[in-house]
């Protein structure tokens, strides 16, 4: 299968300024100032197939957000190269944003004043969409999509999750092959979440549409993507299967206790103290998470002990969550996969 | 062909936006009508004192400066671009730009129509035609041809020049706003008459154009043969400061940083 997206040693450094202190360092800086240079996206090879819905993955400034401008042609890289549906970005934007949808979840792209037909019918210009591919498919969208009620709305208008409905719509508008969504579902209610992803999913069936998405609701991911691309501190620290990377580090497993009684952290630790685990305490419920390895010895000695020392009320053994796995692998900062 | 329509489309959405609220469209069109009301009165207090300044006698320097407004106001209508590095750096709205298959500087320009500020025009035009028949100047079948090049020249030359301002914040990381640069530029170079100094002359010709906004043009209507040649020279000024700012705007588009959040 082709190749949509092709990244090689891609790069991106930023001037971080840092001013001096007091008054003199404050006139110093007027003349020079003091700058670091900081790799935001650092060497990073990509390599996206035609169809493929990849996770982009990684803690706050790791450079997710800068990776995909590049490859939108917003960003010009620092060095690397870049090829995305055949073209470079940068060097020939307007033919190539043509070939794309993108969608910010944090910043609209949409006009503010207008009604969202309005946007939808200036778009519907500006990427030369025919009157009858408009309506063939951008019925479906708006359908599916549910935004029939708020299209006579100006943006500025609309809550959150009605907005960002309407900006995947208007990113679709000439039903690109290829769609970056930078976090698309951030701040948005779980059917609004759902609603989304099974539309995504729907293009990608239908159309066969390459998507290339960020998010830190891993449950997202889940849902949609068979690979994951993990970013740390602009390095890629893997790519490849969820499943994989599941099955590599998910051998473990959460023990959730319930007390009848309250009961105080430090007893707990010292009850099962030198075995090999680690406690959380879920404030809310009061539920303690005992994280250890997938031993059935080792398990069982942990709910003999636990459940001699304390009256209990509710016990669970949990695989753990992705969300855990990866909360790991950002802490241990690299992935080892065999 | 595909950029005239564009610009009709981003027109009519435009002017839907302003008749949506009409009663607004016509408060604003009454206070903008009385502020150029004041605006002419002002121009002739302001210069009825003067007898001659740097070589002109006073009805000419108000011919000049009515000449002046109507290049402006086109400049005006057209090159919204004051806050440009609040909105589009800072903000980084340019993000949204650079994702649409249209130039960039053409979409802002696009986006920020201001049509309001072509009633200037009619105050300048005014002025124009008060000054001119006091000074019983004749007008040809010519005249209003070259006098819309020569209009067109120098609202040319204005885009030019702040274009290239605005590109400043391509390159510097200026957080705090370059308006009131732009905004001193533009007054200083707003109405110069005093081209027979050497330098200033030299500056307001070649590195800021402005005496082609108002003298030089203007001084053909007057039949200042002496200043002809510049007054012809006007369009290609106008054009050659406006590639050149469009080009200086390519290379700067490759620096913009985006606005991390
Ligand atoms: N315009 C900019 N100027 C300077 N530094 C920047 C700029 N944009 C981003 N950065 C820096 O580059 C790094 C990566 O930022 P980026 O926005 O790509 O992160 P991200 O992975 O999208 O994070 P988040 O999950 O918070 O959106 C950060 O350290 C950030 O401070
Ligand atoms: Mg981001």
């Amino acid at each position: 299968m082709e190749n949509v997206i092709e990244v090689k040693k891609l790069r991106k450094e930023f001037k971080a300024y840092s001013s001096r202190a007091g008054l003199k360092g404050a006139f110093r800086d007027l003349f020079t100032r003091n700058y670091k240079i900081v790799p935001a996206v650092n060497d990073i090879n990509i390599t996206v197939k035609k169809g493929e819905m990849v996770g982009y993955i990684g803690e706050n400034g790791a450079g997710k957000s800068t990776t995909i401008k590049m490859l939108t042609g917003i960003l010009t890289p620092t060095s690397g190269e870049i090829i995305v549906n055949g073209m470079n970005p940068h060097k020939e934007r307007e033919k190539f944003v043509q070939t794309i949808g993108v969608v910010f979840g944090q910043r609209s792209q949409l006009w503010w004043d207008i009604a969202v037909q309005e946007s939808f019918r200036l778009l519907k210009k500006v990427y030369k969409v025919s009157d009858e591919d408009y309506e063939q498919h951008m019925q479906h969208v708006i359908r599916t999509l549910d935004i029939e009620p708020l299209l006579d709305k100006p943006v500025r208008k609309l809550s959150l999750g009605q907005r960002m409905r309407c900006e995947l719509a208007a990113a679709l508008i000439h039903n690109p092959p290829l769609l970056f969504l930078d976090e698309p579902t951030i701040g948005l209610d779980v059917l609004v979440k759902l609603k989304i992803r099974e539309f995504l999913k729907e293009i990608n069936e239908k159309y066969n549409t390459t998507i290339l998405l960020t998010t830190h609701d891993l449950s997202d991911i889940e849902a949609l993507c068979e690979r994951v691309v993990m970013l740390d501190e602009g390095k890629v620290i893997y790519d490849g299967a969820l499943r994989e990377l599941k099955e590599k580090w998910g051998d473990q497993k959460e023990l959730h206790f319930q007390f009848l009684k309250k009961v105080n952290i430090k007893t707990v630790q010292n009850v099962t103290s030198g075995l090999p685990v680690e406690w959380e305490v879920d404030e809310k419920d009061q539920t303690f998470i005992a994280i250890l390895e997938d031993r059935d010895e080792l398990i069982s000695q942990v709910i003999a002990k636990v459940v001699a020392a304390f009256k209990i009320k509710d016990v669970k053994i949990n695989e753990t969550s992705t969300e855990e796995i990866i909360r790991k692998i950002y802490e241990k900062g690299a992935v080892e996969v065999g | 062909m595909f950029y005239l329509s564009m610009f009709f489309q981003y027109l009519s959405q435009y002017l839907k936006t302003r008749l949506q609220y009409r009663a607004d469209v016509f408060v604003e069109f009454l206070s903008d009508l009385l502020s150029q009301a004041i605006n002419l009165v002002f121009i002739l207090v302001v210069f009825g004192h003067t007898d001659l300044l740097n070589g002109w006698n006073r009805d000419e320097i108000i011919f000049i400066y009515g000449f002046f407004l109507v290049p402006f106001a086109v400049f005006s209508a057209f090159f919204n671009i004051w806050d440009f590095n609040e909105r589009y750096i800072v903000k980084g709205e340019l993000d949204r730009i650079l994702t649409r298959p249209i130039h960039s500087l053409f979409q802002i320009i696009l986006e920020r129509l201001e049509l309001e500020s072509l009633l200037g025009a009619i105050t300048g035009l005014a002025v124009m035609f008060y000054a001119g028949s006091r000074l019983g100047i004749r007008i040809d079948w010519y005249d209003p041809i070259l006098f819309i090049i020569f209009v067109i020249g120098g609202a040319l030359v204005y885009g030019g020049v702040f274009i290239m301002l605005a590109c400043i914040s391509f390159w510097a990381d200026a957080r705090t706003s370059l308006m009131p640069m732009m905004y001193n530029i533009s007054n200083y170079g707003r109405y110069p008459v005093n081209i027979y100094n050497k330098l200033i002359r030299f500056v307001l010709t070649w590195i800021l154009p402005f005496a082609f906004v108002g003298v030089y043009p203007a001084a053909f209507f007057l039949d200042k043969e002496d200043w002809y040649w510049y007054s012809f020279l006007t369009p290609f000024i106008g054009v050659l400061f406006f590639i050149l700012s469009i080009w200086l705007w390519n290379q700067g588009v490759k620096k913009y940083r985006g606005a991390g959040n």
